[in-house]
């Protein structure tokens, strides 16, 4: 593997995520000027006023609101074991895409309201996916540990995870190989607002 | 500024297309972070997607800002169309209304389980699916796909048979060649079940029906 431009490759990369992080900021400060802007406007009228209000019940649903509440906060790393046995299998030390996956779909089954994953916020087109062994959400890339966080009911959110029909793989790693899963409920919360665009060039409104 | 973007990136996914198909005749996948940092072929792959994000970040940017100076000067009831404009647009995403568009229609027939129907949810969504539905159920965040203990899939708490239907509107082209491509989402699942029934079909415009439950807050309050 060649020095330098694995060296410049990783400055692209720094610089790609430096932009991404202020393009991601300039859309959470328009987008909050634009509630403001909103709001006073449809003052005016009872009809503006009740539109505006579906409107912010809408985005709520989205994950374009930050929300606050109890909840569970889930961490899963990979194992901190130093010699992997040569004849093991290094993919039971790690966490990958898949296992947050499940983690974060049993949490919607335990009724969840909101989800974060190393704060990005989960939306209806998050996909978890990896390129090689690095886990990207909502194409942003995250790194170990992960951290996941549920506003829901605490106790409904636990006892999934601990069902041991679910999660198997994650708990077997857990058990054999060092690799991290913790749950803890935590009374309150912060989940920060997604950032990013809900490109809609396809479908429209009816048939 | 859009389009050069793009070039670049279609470059680069090129190259890393290249690169990807060279690397697996030489090295096995699976490999531990721990014991190797990020390989070159990687990186490259990292860089086509954060090329390709920020330019969709930049196009919304550009769509709020937009939106933002049509407020500025619209007054009284000139809000209403801006208004109701926005409020459509999410309700698209909450999948709220009914939708009509191009797409893809998967055809599953075989005994595939819920991650199976999970990973395709996902793969489709990593491609810009706009409006999902499976077996007429439309997919929303809160959604959740599960199975009975007797392996029956359910989707919003509705029991589904066989054969399974995804409904997918988004860019066709992009979402049929991400299913079927090399060492995909499909090919995986046909050779794990034999005899599986698989088809993935190109639509002019498919309808989409709403999701029909309601999306309650008990646990979660907005922060202002």
């Amino acid at each position: 593997m060649p020095g330098t431009e694995h060296e410049s490759g990783a400055l692209a990369i720094r610089r790609l995520e430096a932009e991404q992080q202020e393009l991601k900021e300039g859309i959470g400060r328009i987008r909050e000027q634009l509630d403001k802007n909103r709001r006073e406007l449809a003052a005016d009228t009872e009809m503006l006023k009740e539109i505006n209000m579906e409107l912010e019940r809408q985005k709520m649903m989205a994950g374009l609101v930050a929300v606050t509440g109890p909840g569970v906060q889930v961490t899963l790393d990979d194992s901190n074991i130093q010699s992997v046995p040569a004849t093991a299998d290094p993919s039971a030390y790690l966490i990958h895409e898949y296992d947050l996956r499940d983690v974060v779909n049993l949490l919607w089954m335990a009724g969840s309201e909101a989800i974060a994953v190393n704060d990005e916020r989960i939306v209806a087109t998050t996909s978890i996916y990896c390129v090689g062994s690095t886990v990207m959400v909502n194409d942003t890339r995250l790194s170990p540990p992960y951290l996941i966080q549920a506003v829901g009911n605490s106790v409904a959110q636990e006892d999934i995870l601990s069902n041991p029909a679910y999660l198997k793989e994650i708990k077997r790693k857990a058990e054999l190989h060092g690799v991290q899963f913790k749950v803890d409920r935590v009374k309150k919360l912060t989940l920060p607002a997604y950032k990013g665009g809900f490109p809609i060039h396809y479908a429209q409104l009816g048939d | 500024m859009r389009s050069h973007s793009t070039q670049w990136s279609l470059t680069i996914l090129c190259f890393v297309l290249g690169l990807l198909l060279m690397a697996q005749f030489r090295t096995q996948w699976m490999t531990s972070r721990t014991l190797l940092t990020t390989s070159s072929a990687e990186q490259l792959a990292i860089i086509s997607s954060l090329v390709e994000n920020n330019a969709r970040l930049r196009e919304e940017m550009e769509a709020l800002e937009k939106q933002l100076s049509e407020y500025q000067q619209a007054t009284g009831r000139a809000v209403l169309g801006p208004l109701v404009e926005e409020l459509n647009k999410v309700k698209i995403i909450n999948g709220l209304v009914e939708v009509s568009g191009p797409g893809v229609e998967v055809s599953i027939d075989g005994p595939i389980g819920v991650l199976d129907v999970q990973d395709l949810i996902n793969e489709l969504r990593n491609v810009g699916v706009e409006a999902l539905t499976i077996n007429g159920e439309r997919l929303t965040l809160y959604s959740v796909v599960t199975s009975t203990e007797d392996g029956a899939i359910t989707v919003n708490a509705t029991q589904l048979s066989r054969p399974y239907i995804l409904q997918a509107i988004g860019q066709p082209e992009t979402m049929e060649t991400a299913l079927l491509r090399r060492g995909g989402l499909i090919a995986t699942l046909e050779r794990n079940y034999e005899g599986l029934a698989v088809s993935v079909v190109k639509r002019e415009k498919m309808v989409l029906p709403l999701y029909k439950g309601a999306i309650e807050f008990v646990y979660a309050s907005p922060i202002e």
